[in-house]
């Protein structure tokens, strides 16, 4: 059996549970103080008032609703206007200034009457409580009643027959479900939002615990709150392996290079350049970008170490031309730090730009340095979403990671990446004879033959060379090159 | 000068306890100097709204100041007392 759902309206969330909130029922929604429970219901009202003319009763149990409006401001919902045309009703139920005491037993029959007569006056399809945890604290010395008043409450919910979402607090991101056990009486739908500090570094994701008798993704997806389009879900779980492959080869703009990967990369494919500092990867995707031209592609650079008239200099150092791509409107270049905004942040940025400019290849220079944005999984998930978003798309995308040692080694940008890419390409220093030498070797391509020699590699005023291999010598990817005796 | 307001439903126990607890300490202890206005918030819902009460029953001194608020059945005549800042020595 497969319950009815009712459309949010936050495409990310109704992509990862499967449609949307289970229709006319009560869906818990958990998590620590700061983890946007009262975003995610007001998200949901908002969404359905702009996209479905479903009418909404926001009830506050804690925040007083004058600063509730204050702070959805900022995402553009007009709640003002809604709440004069009676799509949009407060219920005040947050703690009064005045003091209270409690004598005696008593009910929450006026608050369930006032819900109803809200809901009643706007035909009301979807109703959010937040947060039930501080109706506890109101009355802390009655937390007896106030559960079997509760599950009168849920019962009011289910009569009136609205979706509803009612937030309540938990103290350990992972732990207990809610502050006051009130999963024991709202216990089908459980949808649990965490804000957890890991490495300096926040990191949101929601999960969806459980939807009885539907089906949803499991397991905790990544989110961001954004500006524009508040709650954004990463889905990473929903992701799958269904990309279509290419067999059509585009070309690194190097064209010994694509000799070496037997005539391009692959349209769609995933491609890593690795090499420590100075070793020519900003060259190779300078040469990416400018291969653009062969077929008038879309090139989309994104750089986070360099401005864009470093790297416009750069380029020209090399006979490349990005003022002339620009121009073509073949190209378009995007510099950051990666510093000043979260993984997610950056990926919905990116996201936005492809929509708009819809590119052809993807450069990115460095991933390295946008590893620094987000802590290790955080980077590994953004890493898949990322590469399975430009499959999608078939879009070609070519990135840099840096490697820690000047000759040899790999870094944990790579080991997080190179499962995922369809070709790696290395950049290494090879010390010889009292002399830095550049060396460049297809390390891996996938569904293809490619040339299997370390060759040498130099940058000129013409740009990149690519020489003969290096005959007679070993152990140039460990660090330590030494001749050996050619029988 | 003592102005209440005691919102109640209908006839549950927990209404009439407290309308009745209440009626007598006026009674005792107010000698007729007082204003009790009963709400039954199935009658007068948008008065329960205007206070936002969402405990049944409450009762709000609003006179004297400061405004205070005492919820439940007020079965326990001592702490009601206190509560409403009426000496239990008042004649």
């Amino acid at each position: 059996m497969n319950l009815k759902k009712l459309e949010t309206g936050n495409a990310s969330f109704d992509h990862i549970s499967h449609g949307g909130l289970p229709l006319g029922r009560t869906t818990l929604v958990a998590g620590s103080s700061g983890s946007a429970k009262t975003l995610f219901g007001a998200q949901f009202l908002a969404m359905g008032i702009e996209l479905f003319d479903q009418a909404g009763v926001f009830v506050t149990f804690e925040e007083q609703i004058d600063d509730i409006r204050k702070n959805l401001k900022s995402f553009n919902w007009d709640i003002d206007t809604w709440e004069k045309e009676g799509k949009w009703i407060f219920v005040d139920a947050a703690p009064k200034e005045e003091n209270v005491v409690a004598v005696g037993d008593f009910d929450l029959s006026a608050f369930r009457v006032r819900l109803e007569r809200a809901v009643q006056r706007c035909k009301a399809q979807r109703v959010v409580i937040d947060s039930i945890g501080s109706i506890f604290t109101q009355f802390h010395e009655e937390t007896h009643t106030i559960r079997r008043e509760l599950i009168q409450v849920a019962l009011t919910l289910s009569r009136l027959g609205a979706t509803s979402i009612i937030t309540a607090e938990r103290l350990e991101e992972y732990g207990k479900i809610t502050r006051f056990g009130v999963e024991e009486f709202l216990t089908d739908n459980v949808v649990i939002l965490r804000n957890v500090l890991h490495n300096e570094k926040r990191r949101r994701t929601i999960e969806i615990l459980k939807f009885r008798g539907s089906n949803h993704e499991k397991g905790e997806n990544p989110f961001t709150i954004n500006p524009e389009k508040a709650i954004v879900i990463i889905p990473l779980s929903a992701m799958n392996l269904k990309h279509i492959s290419s067999n059509e080869r585009i070309t690194s703009g190097i064209p010994a290079l694509d000799d070496m990967i037997n005539g391009g990369f692959y349209k769609g494919s995933i491609n890593l350049v690795s090499g420590a500092i100075g070793a020519g990867k900003t060259l190779l995707i300078a040469n990416f970008v400018n291969g653009a031209w062969e077929k008038k592609e879309r090139c989309l650079l994104l750089a986070f170490e360099e401005s864009n008239e470093q790297l416009n200099r750069n380029a020209a150092g090399w006979g490349i031309d990005f003022n002339q791509l620009e121009e073509e409107g073949l190209l378009k270049v995007i510099c950051v730090y990666p510093e000043i905004s979260s993984l997610e942040d950056h990926f919905i940025n990116i996201q936005e730009v492809v929509k708009d400019f819809k590119p052809d290849r993807i450069a990115i220079d460095s991933l390295s340095a946008l590893s620094r944005a987000s802590s290790d999984k955080g980077f590994r998930e953004f890493i898949i979403a990322f590469t399975s978003y430009l499959k999608h798309h078939e879009i070609t995308g070519l990135f840099t990671s840096n490697t820690p040692l000047l000759a040899g080694g790999t870094s944990d940008t790579e080991g997080n990446i190179s499962p995922i890419t369809d070709s790696i390409i290395l950049l290494r220093y090879v010390e010889m004879n009292g002399e830095m030498q550049r060396s460049i070797a297809v390390l891996k391509m996938r569904g293809s033959r490619h040339d299997s020699s370390i060759r040498k590699f130099s940058i000129t005023d013409e740009g990149a060379k690519i020489g003969k291999h290096f005959a007679g010598i070993s152990g140039i990817l460990t660090g330590n090159p030494m001749l050996i005796k050619l029988e | 000068m003592h102005v209440f307001q005691l919102f109640i439903n209908g006839h549950s126990p927990n209404s009439i306890e407290a309308v009745d607890t209440l009626l007598k300490i006026c009674e005792e202890k107010l000698n007729g100097n007082y204003k009790l206005e009963i709400i039954d918030i199935q009658k007068d819902p948008d008065k329960a709204e205007e206070a936002g009460i969402i405990a049944i029953p409450t009762l709000i001194r609003m006179m004297p100041t400061p405004v205070n608020r005492i919820i439940g059945a007020l079965n326990v005549r001592s702490r009601v007392l206190a509560g409403l800042g009426i000496s239990s020595m008042h004649v």
